[in-house]
């Protein structure tokens, strides 16, 4: 029972990554419109005058909301960077080498382009060294 | 409405230039200056930025790509489930560019009184 | 030493209440998956049901879920699949007729759609065709034109799970075809029906689920791919 357990996974993320893709994909991309939501929302408050939006945005820096644009940014490099995969596809560039293109451009890049960015926000703005 | 193959063009013409803006507007929020890495983005700090026509216009540019893109991308997600006929689908694109069109201006309209 | 291996075999209408039978096979060399289910029908239930036909992987009509992948079970070996439990169930998206097999009649409902005859230009010519052998045409035709209609791209394409109406890889790769063939007659009316927004191809998302399963290696993403570049300028696609 467990190697065929460990047969299907191993299966599935390789045959069917793309799918895997396509799912990351999507629900990132919700993510991203609600979250286009709550952001219009915010510089809405602009039009207030300074005293509404400097306390919505002093709300926006203590370290919890800090973590939530780390995740943020995480959400942004996946659907970026899974795009592009999309994109170099859908122009006949690496067809046959799409599931290499998700691991390394989408996951592996994105991963190190997350931390390029996340570190300095996690360093500066949470722990606040 | 553009036809499906455009539609499908200009989702990864957006995309490749929300690339591109996205990277410009984080780095220019969160990242430029130790006091914005620490989060201070100030009313007076975007007043600055904002008071320059051209960054309206950029800012503007990106709002509405963002809609476009990402409300289009909705539209996929709707039309894969298979269960609208030829009159839903002209009833939802009606409502996704009055949804857009609201949003737009409600954005824009923030700038409005600066 | 002898080895055994489980086969569970999804059984439908269940049987005693359960889902699943287990049988007990004796694992022997170069033993194909079909080559199991005969040796459960033959020595230990003959009511299994499933479906074959050719048994040497041209006809498609053994395609069954095998550890939740669309094979063919007479091209699938069972020591390949290095594993003790085999799990054999319908594929889905497919009415199941019984047991294990099921009725390709919504693939072949959208096959149908995607008008997969050829209709030629010249009906009565006397002619042969040339097809220059740097033609598009010949050049892409060798790899695409394999398909058996065996229904594994239908099963693994999850926009077929969610959408009834969805043409679905097989047929799409059938028309890109018939498209390419410089004798048809009938690009465009090809070209309306994969130009649909609701059922066309623009409902691919590019999981490559369908190439994955393809059990003739048919690349069926790229034929779609294709079909969506030319359809950005579509009067250029439907000049013979």
């Amino acid at each position: 029972m467990k190697l065929y357990l460990r047969q299907a996974v191993r299966k599935y993320r390789w045959q069917y990554s793309g799918m895997v893709a396509w799912f990351i994909q999507r629900a990132t991309g919700l993510l991203l419109l609600f979250y286009l939501f709550l952001h219009v929302e915010t510089i809405s408050k602009l039009s207030q005058g300074p005293v509404a939006f400097d306390a919505a945005m002093a709300t926006f820096s203590s370290p919890l909301f800090k973590l939530l644009e780390i995740a943020l940014l995480g959400t942004v490099v996946l659907h970026a960077l899974n795009g592009i995969r999309i994109t170099l596809v859908d122009l006949d560039i690496g067809m046959k080498k799409q599931r290499h293109l998700f691991w390394w451009v989408t996951v592996g890049i994105g991963i190190l382009v997350f931390l390029a960015g996340a570190i300095p926000i996690f360093l500066d703005a949470v722990l606040k060294v | 409405m553009f036809r499906s193959a455009w539609e499908w063009y200009l989702q990864r013409v957006t995309g490749g230039l929300l690339i591109v803006l996205l990277a410009a507007h984080f780095w220019v929020e969160h990242f430029m200056t130790a006091q914005l890495r620490s989060g201070n983005l100030t009313y007076e700090a975007i007043l600055a930025r904002i008071s320059n026509p051209a960054w309206q216009a950029i800012d503007i540019a990106f709002l509405i790509i963002a809609l476009y893109h990402g409300l289009n991308g909705l539209r996929n997600i709707i039309l894969d489930y298979g269960r609208l006929e030829r009159r839903g689908v002209a009833v939802l694109n009606i409502a996704l560019v009055l949804v857009g069109a609201v949003w737009a201006w409600w954005g824009i309209m923030a700038f409005s009184r600066l | 030493m002898e080895l055994n291996i489980t086969l569970r075999v999804s059984r439908h209408p269940a049987r005693n209440g359960k889902a699943f039978d287990e049988f007990q096979v004796k694992l022997e060399e170069k033993m194909s998956v079909l080559d199991a289910l005969f040796r459960v029908q033959r020595e230990q239930d003959s009511s299994l049901g499933f479906r074959c036909s050719c048994r040497v992987g041209m006809c498609g009509t053994c395609a069954v879920y095998v550890n939740r992948i669309p094979r063919l079970a007479c091209s699938t070996l069972v020591k390949s699949l290095e594993s003790d439990v085999v799990t054999i169930e319908p594929l889905p998206h497919y009415p199941i007729v019984k047991d294990v097999a099921v009725s390709l009649e919504p693939f072949f409902e959208q096959w149908r759609r995607a008008k997969p005859a050829f209709r030629p230009r010249n009906p009565d010519s006397a002619e042969l065709a040339r097809i220059p052998k740097d033609s598009k045409y010949r050049l892409l035709t060798p790899t695409k034109r394999d398909c058996i209609t065996c229904g594994a791209c239908f099963a693994a394409c999850s926009i077929v799970g969610m959408n009834d109406h969805y043409l679905g890889p097989a047929a799409i790769n059938k028309a890109f075809l018939r498209i390419l063939d410089p004798r048809d007659a009938a690009r465009e009316e090809r070209v309306k029906i994969l130009d649909r927004s609701l059922d066309g191809v623009w409902r691919c998302h590019t999981q490559f689920n369908c190439t994955a399963a393809c059990p003739r290696n048919i690349d069926v993403t790229d034929s779609i791919v294709r079909i969506k570049r030319a359809l950005l300028w579509p009067g250029r696609l439907l000049k013979p």
